[in-house]
């Protein structure tokens, strides 16, 4: 699943329309959107930082989002220097209390990567500290992004998520007078960028969710196998839990448990009649391992 | 070294984070002159990046980034009690990076650390001015490359050289430099001291296929090893740790077999052999990022807050390896970690 979290409903037009999404009527704090077959779940969280954190956590809270699953905070933002462009932000530092974030760059990508500053207001040129802020960190002057969520996002979600699951893609829509920017114009500029964003969306989700995933998992025959072979042992919680790692571990190393199981039973050494006869086949059996 | 890369993962180092405070200084500039396309993101310390929760190991593996840091506080540390110290009394250890490039499964780096990005610590002359502190009061055994491998670091850090330059100047300091990598330039150029220890962890090249990825084969290490001795330079052969795998006895035969065919083993320093042990909390932390790695899913025997194989089949493995050794080097030669 692809948790993506805009700041304002003219950034998430182009996802509802891609993807098909439908609101969620059942959620009545925020506007949430959704279309589980796509795999995507998409929030409006409002904006500001406080707006940002209390949707990141009452999603994830609710949905409890797996090693599987990504977060995406995507909307327009600021520039010091530039005019336009699509960033994926390499470290978030918030305003207000100087805190530095830095999301996993794992993955390729086409995008230009930037700082990103995330302020109380929005930023106004005219009126600028947050710069000396990075300055001092960093003493060289690269240029900035500027919103009013991502360090927001990133602390509230880094309780759910990897910083490798953590994306944070803004798009340049001014040079410091966010009010001049109308919804209408927002919603074009998505637009304009919705192809590249798309396919990093589709891109990256499929590669967590192929990194993430187990080559090992046991199948339900093999659960199954597991917990016949533990109640014909009469097995104590100690050592079913014992033999738990011993099966894990022939598994992993690609030996045939299975057959192994299966051939007590076919010598009528199992089931066992007591606790203690279950004791002794099991010392037997782990002998026979190693 | 990081050839097999699957091309969806940024380039190993795309992005390498510096300290602000070590922005300007010598060693920074030269390794950051190496890696000219890289994104440098500076940073206030290095903990900010390397110890962020819930990162994982696995994955950044495939895209390792390196961090330019200052070592701060304690410099050089007393050695481990699962560590081998080769009857030296005063036996420590320093970590001037951590972390390695290569990516064995069972590695405690791996339960040691939150992170898998590498961390180098450009300061090394304060570590230097430590060492010879120690130095003013006893002789000094100082292992350099345990939290890392430096070796393999070396065309892009070259602290193998700053050490070894280091040592000809101290008598009485003695370091061990640890590795898995055969770089052959490396040891076409070596000069020999007799107080700079090469120490080659050897494996079945069964076990580096299974588990120690991207390390050298046991073939080019055994060169390497051999190359070295050659030239005058102490080395020893760690087999530790020896790795329990099916058909391990086999395994194990086959690379004596293969050791005794390349080195000329009168000319070796010593050698170590010891079992995979592991401390109960790092062997916690590696199963969490490891779900799928056969060789720290073993049912271990846990004792003390230390996890190894069980009694029966530690002393097996052991005694196979001494025994065959006995039969070749003097028994003082030999050390088993647990003796």
């Amino acid at each position: 699943m692809v948790y993506i979290f805009t700041a304002l409903y003219c950034e998430a037009q182009i996802f509802i329309r891609q993807f098909n999404l439908t609101k969620n009527l059942e959620n009545t704090w925020f506007q949430e959107f959704q279309n589980e077959e796509a795999h995507i779940r998409l929030t409006v969280t409002g904006v500001g930082e406080i707006a940002a954190a209390a949707a990141v956590s009452s999603i994830c809270s609710m949905y409890r989002p797996s090693q599987t699953d990504l977060l995406l905070n995507v909307g327009i933002c600021a520039h010091t220097d530039k005019k336009d462009g699509i960033f994926l932000c390499n470290e978030i530092i918030e305003q207000a209390t100087g805190k530095t974030f830095y999301p996993d760059m794992l993955y390729r990508h086409n995008f230009c990567e930037g700082t990103i500053v995330t302020g109380m207001l929005p930023w106004n040129s005219k009126k600028d500290t947050s710069n000396d802020l990075h300055h001092a960190k960093t003493d060289t002057h690269v240029g900035n992004l500027h919103d009013m969520e991502a360090a927001a996002v990133y602390q509230a979600g880094i309780h759910f998520f990897a910083p490798h699951q953590m994306n944070f893609l803004k798009i340049v829509s001014d040079n410091g007078n966010a009010a001049a920017v109308s919804r209408e114009q927002a919603a074009l500029l998505m637009e304009t960028c919705q192809d590249s964003i798309l396919d990093y969306i589709t891109r990256i989700a499929a590669l967590t969710q192929k990194n993430a995933s187990r080559k090992s998992e046991p199948s339900v025959d093999e659960e199954q196998l597991f917990e016949t072979f533990c109640a014909d042992l009469h097995c104590s919680r100690a050592m079913r839990d014992s033999m738990k790692q011993y099966i894990r571990y022939l598994a992993l190393s690609g030996m045939d448990y299975t057959g192994m199981i299966r051939e007590l039973y076919e010598k009528k050494l199992l089931p066992c009649k007591d606790k203690k006869e279950g004791k002794q086949r099991f010392e037997e059996f782990k002998k026979r391992l190693f | 070294m990081k050839n097999l890369k699957k091309d969806y993962f940024n380039p190993f180092f795309s992005h390498i984070y510096v300290e602000k405070s070590v922005r300007n200084h010598a060693r920074t500039q030269k390794i950051l002159a190496k890696f000219p396309s890289a994104r440098i993101i500076e940073i206030g310390h290095y903990k900010d990046v390397f110890c962020r929760s819930r990162q994982n190991l696995r994955l950044q593996h495939h895209s390792q980034k390196l961090i330019l840091a200052a070592r701060q506080g304690t410099l050089l540390y007393e050695g481990a009690p699962v560590c081998q110290r080769f009857g030296n009394e005063h036996f420590y250890y320093t970590s001037c990076a951590m972390n390695c490039v290569f990516d064995c499964e069972y590695c405690y780096l791996k339960g040691m650390y939150p992170s898998a990005n590498i961390v180098v610590f450009v300061n090394l002359e304060d570590i230097f001015a430590e060492a010879e502190r120690i130095l003013e009061h006893h002789s000094l055994y100082l292992c350099v490359s345990y939290d890392t491998d430096l070796l393999a670091l070396e065309p892009l850090i070259g602290y193998v050289q700053e050490w070894c330059d280091f040592a000809s100047r101290h008598d009485h300091l003695t370091i061990e430099i640890r590795t898995k990598c055969a770089s052959k330039t490396f040891v076409q150029h070596a000069t020999p001291l007799p107080n700079v220890i090469y120490a080659y962890t050897i494996s079945p090249q069964a076990v580096i296929e299974a588990f120690e990825h991207h390390t050298a084969s046991l073939a080019d290490r055994l060169s390497c090893a051999a190359g070295l001795m050659h030239a005058g330079c102490p080395v020893r052969l760690c087999f530790d740790p020896m790795i329990y795998m099916p058909g391990w006895k086999q395994h194990y035969q086959e690379m004596m077999d293969q050791v005794l065919c390349t080195i000329d083993v009168d000319k070796m320093l010593d050698i170590s052999i010891g079992t995979f042990r592991i401390s109960q909390d790092y062997l916690k932390n590696m199963r969490k990022q490891e779900p799928d790695s056969a060789v720290i899913w073993f049912p271990f025997q846990k004792d003390d807050g230390y996890c190894h194989y069980p009694d029966s089949l530690m002393e097996e493995m052991e005694c196979f390896l001494t025994g065959q050794f006995s039969e070749k080097i003097g028994r003082e030669k030999i050390f088993r970690w647990n003796v």
